[in-house]
């Protein structure tokens, strides 16, 4: 099909009403999720994946990807009005984007990041437009060697790069994979890791284990941390927002460098929009006439975060869509959600359900477009969402979550094995262990089996395999300088320093 | 840093300090899972030929997993790592009994001696909001009844009517 029928098809899709109101419902939901410190988009969409089971599969991902790059709209608000960021990736924007608000210009630093988003989420789905078609095409070839090496590498960049200590990322992935083999075996149907309880032939339910990780132990760690910060500016005008000819000179440079920034970094596995704001900014702070300025309110030090966040936020999907590879642990709960509606992620889904594809690619502009909307002229809404209370929100989170888990099978055993994983998420906090990993493991762990196992029946036992056929050696090889690099870089050192403390 | 931390048992006289708590225990249980793994999958039948058994794969997994918990376990053991934080009680426990409360309202429960009905929907949100938001340190009664009311309200409307999912909204209906 040629380009533009495919852009009409994806119009179509997106247009249709019900398309329409979830990609609302969506970014509604994921501003109101990133406005709020301490909740972030993972824990939304975990929150969400009961409700995509009684929506038809292009909707309930239109919606996910909302909540999705919503949030990192609505993360700048409480990042420049509270110096506290509502999403991890909108941290930056607080360093500049605060003493704007101190200076009285916290109008203009609302208006001006969620211009910044705009554009940057805008290159960002052209990237994805243009150079999803291409890897696609040249993924058809792959055989599973290729992609067993590709999931490999894909866990090992998420566990290694961006969590706290590379071997327990490791851990954790390994623990992942590990609950994924629960239920019957894809090939032969024997029953594993079932201990004769029928609920478990079909698995463990990934709503379980995503709720109960970043749902109710999230909910338990909160309940005590109860903190509530200092508004500066509660009266947001249109006027305030109008930002000077200056501020909008200083801004497209920027934004050109954040948005390419972002791109990249949103593409590539394990990285994402976390990293690419921070190199975004400690790129503008090396390239800037003043350096000093940084840190006390120059607005390049918000544009360029604002914009790399939101393009990383696109072209995210880039690998998840056309590989079947999630680079980080919320692209893992789409794919987990792709799964659920029976389809399977890989270079075959732009080819089979070329609907839902490029009308996920059209959704990205509505919900942009609406995000605009809601961000600028309805930002007083936010403000005041900034003011809920915070103990009001958990019970409302954890009810949610009873809630929509029950509502799958309307079973309360699922209601318990949320419970469960809650209480094993819990300990894992404690224990300084992150769930991200665990959870990408087990969304990718039966693929991996699935792909081993061919990949070795066809190589008739001989694991050389992986390495003699060109592509897939070639992953091989940067995923063992990758693991190299991430362990030498996490060997125990006199002094205390970190890849990202550099900025 | 390593005060306060367990001692391991004494081996060939020398004493063993554990200084990295969170890692070492983390490792042990890691160990334990993948031990535990190996048991349960002690069953099934492994490599045929070229072909994967439907044991092949766990067990790799399993001698994997507990590498890496060695591996874990001895950074606890050799490298300094902050201590473990006291688990709080009071608001797991609040948070538990409103996800136990609310498996047992919805649906119906009989264990042994208690015996709770089908209450629907709207009670069994109402209570369990009630339960967890009383683990909080901050609430104050007016404000969560009105607040439980709201969420209740909230819910019905998106998994009732816009979702359009069968639930059960009262112990009558």
């Amino acid at each position: 099909m040629d380009f533009f029928d495919n852009l009409a098809l994806g119009l179509s899709v997106a247009f249709t009403p019900n398309n329409l109101l979830w990609c609302f419902v969506g970014v509604t939901l994921g501003t109101f999720i990133g406005v709020l410190p301490g909740i972030g988009s993972l824990t939304a969409i975990s929150l969400l994946l009961p409700v995509t089971f009684h929506l038809d599969a292009t909707s309930a991902i239109v919606m996910l990807a909302g909540v999705f790059y919503g949030s990192t709209y609505g993360g700048s608000t409480a990042a420049i009005l509270l110096n506290l960021p509502g999403t991890p990736s909108t941290a930056v924007t607080a360093l500049d984007g605060y003493p704007m608000a101190r200076e009285g210009r916290a109008g203009v630093a609302l208006f001006m990041t969620t211009v910044a988003s705009f554009v940057g989420g805008s290159i960002g789905i052209l990237v994805m437009m243009f150079f999803s078609p291409m890897i696609v095409s040249a993924a058809l070839q792959f055989g599973p060697a290729e992609y067993f090496a590709m999931m490999v590498l894909g866990l090992v960049a998420a566990s290694t790069i961006s969590s706290g200590s590379p071997v327990k990322g490791i851990a954790m992935v390994v623990l992942g994979v590990m609950l994924g083999v629960v239920g019957s075996d894809i090939e032969t149907g024997t029953p594993r890791f079932t201990f004769g309880i029928p609920h478990l032939y079909d698995g463990i339910s990934l709503v379980a284990i995503a709720m109960g990780l970043f749902g109710v132990s999230e909910v338990i760690i909160s309940i005590k941390m109860i903190k509530r910060g200092h508004i500066e500016h509660k009266n947001i005008t249109l006027r305030s927002m109008i930002p000077t000819r200056d501020d909008v000179r200083r801004s497209w440079m920027p934004m050109l460098r954040g948005s390419s920034i972002g791109s990249f970094f949103g593409a590539l596995p394990g990285t994402g929009g976390v990293i690419a704001s921070f190199m975004a900014y400690a790129v503008e702070k090396k390239v800037a006439k003043e350096p000093e300025r940084f840190g006390k309110g120059a607005i390049e030090g918000i544009m360029a975060p604002e914009t790399a966040n939101n393009a990383a936020d696109q072209t995210a999907f880039i690998p998840t869509l056309t590989l079947g590879i999630p680079g980080n642990v919320v692209m893992a709960l789409m794919l987990g959600a792709l799964m659920i509606h029976g389809i399977v992620p890989g270079p075959q889904l732009m080819v089979k359900n070329p609907d839902l594809f490029w009308g996920l690619i059209m959704s990205f502009w509505i919900g942009n477009l609406m995000l605009l909307v809601l961000n600028i002229p309805l930002i007083g809404v936010w403000i005041r969402v900034l003011m809920i209370p915070y103990h009001m929100l958990y019970p409302a989170v954890l009810m949610f979550i009873c809630i929509g888990v029950y509502s799958i099978n309307n079973s309360y055993v699922d209601v318990i094995a949320v419970m469960v994983f809650g209480g094993v998420g819990y300990v894992m906090r404690m224990l300084d262990f992150q769930p991200a990993p665990l959870l990408l493991g087990f969304v990718l762990g039966p693929l991996m089996e699935e792909n081993l196992r061919r990949a070795l029946l066809i190589s008739r036992g001989d694991f050389m395999v992986f390495l003699e056929r060109p592509i897939s050696g070639t992953i091989v090889v940067l995923t063992a300088m990758l693991l190299l690099l991430a362990l030498w870089g996490a060997r125990p050192k006199r002094r205390g320093k970190t890849l990202l403390q550099d900025t | 840093m390593s005060d306060g931390t367990n001692t391991s048992p004494k081996r060939g006289g020398f004493q063993f300090k554990v200084r990295g708590p969170q890692d070492f225990y983390g490792g042990l249980a890691l160990i334990v899972v993948a031990i535990l793994a190996v048991i349960a999958s002690s069953n099934l039948p492994g490599q045929q030929g070229f072909a994967f058994g439907p044991g092949t794969a766990p067990r790799i997994f399993a001698g994997m997993l507990a590498f890496v918990g060695a591996v874990v376990a001895l950074t606890g053991l050799l490298v300094d790592g902050p201590k473990i934080e006291r688990f709080a009680i009071k608001g797991p426990t609040y948070v538990v009994a409103a996800i136990l409360l609310f498996a047992a309202m919805i649906r119906g429960i009989s264990l042994g001696p208690i015996h709770i009905p089908a209450l629907g929907l709207i009670i069994s949100t109402y209570t369990a909001f009630i339960v967890s938001i009383m683990g909080s340190t901050e609430m104050r009664w007016v404000e969560s009844l009105i607040a439980a009311a709201c969420m209740t309200l909230f819910c019905v409307i998106l998994f009732v009517y816009l979702l359009g999912l069968p639930f059960q909204l009262w112990p009558w209906y």
